[in-house]
């Protein structure tokens, strides 16, 4: 569990950036993409997409496998289904305190 | 990315604000137990009604207005999570808005830099 909830910082860290959202997105519709392919549909440099794609690694949002002379990334979902978790435990918790609120307020007149 | 909820609560900002940094009275609704020094730099102890424990750091502190405090699972099963409860006066009584969101390792350091400051003046006494 330690490492599930201190991932999900770094993949709300990770998908702050909307060229990365770009970027997970472009993964989520095919099975692997190389840093070259991304390069061509974004406007910035092929280094650059890399450095985000590193931090979506680092996030462990995606994977990275070397196939001669290329490197392909592709999607990890594991660490998304996480966040969505995260988002739906803190969000129950504050609705249940939040009624539990209004109730001791209504209580006290 | 962050978890937002919001209520209008049917009373005034001067009371939901007592009843968000009163200790005796968090630990009427907030959960089972709760301690918490609502100045910046103050520390918190959140018991949840399911046992589960948090310790807090306050961060920011506007009376009426607007509450923040970094908190974390005491078990350390968990990483820290930033809140923040900000009271808007709304006539019939009082939004409520509670913002959640992990904390990115940068802002976990400075709120322990804090504490680590804050300890140091005590001991300074």
């Amino acid at each position: 569990m330690p490492d599930d909830d201190d991932r999900v910082g770094a993949v709300f860290s990770a998908l702050a950036d909307p060229t990365r959202r770009y970027v997970v997105q472009a993964l989520a519709g095919e099975a692997t993409v190389t840093a070259s392919q991304l390069a061509e549909r974004l406007p910035i440099s092929r280094q650059a997409v890399a450095k985000h794609l590193g931090a979506l690694g680092e996030a462990g949002l995606v994977t990275a496998q070397r196939e001669g002379r290329e490197v392909r990334y592709r999607l990890t979902p594991d660490a998304m289904a996480d966040a969505m978790g995260w988002m739906a435990a803190v969000g129950a918790s504050w609705d249940s305190r939040l009624s539990s609120l209004q109730e001791h307020l209504r209580r006290r007149g | 990315m962050q978890v937002e909820r919001e209520v209008v609560l049917p009373a005034s900002a001067a009371v939901v604000w007592e009843a968000i940094t009163d200790e005796a009275e968090l630990s009427e609704w907030f959960g089972a137990d709760v301690e918490l020094d609502p100045t910046p730099g103050g520390h918190g102890r959140f018991v949840d009604d399911d046992g589960s424990v948090r310790r807090a750091v306050v961060e920011a502190v506007e009376p009426e207005r607007r509450l923040r405090f970094v908190w974390w699972p005491e078990d350390g099963s968990g990483g820290p999570s930033s809140v923040e409860l900000e009271l808007t006066d709304v006539g019939a009584g009082t939004r409520l808005v509670v913002i959640e969101a992990p904390v990115a390792a940068a802002g976990w350091g400075q709120a322990l830099g804090r504490l680590h400051a804050r300890c140091s003046t005590l001991v300074a006494v």
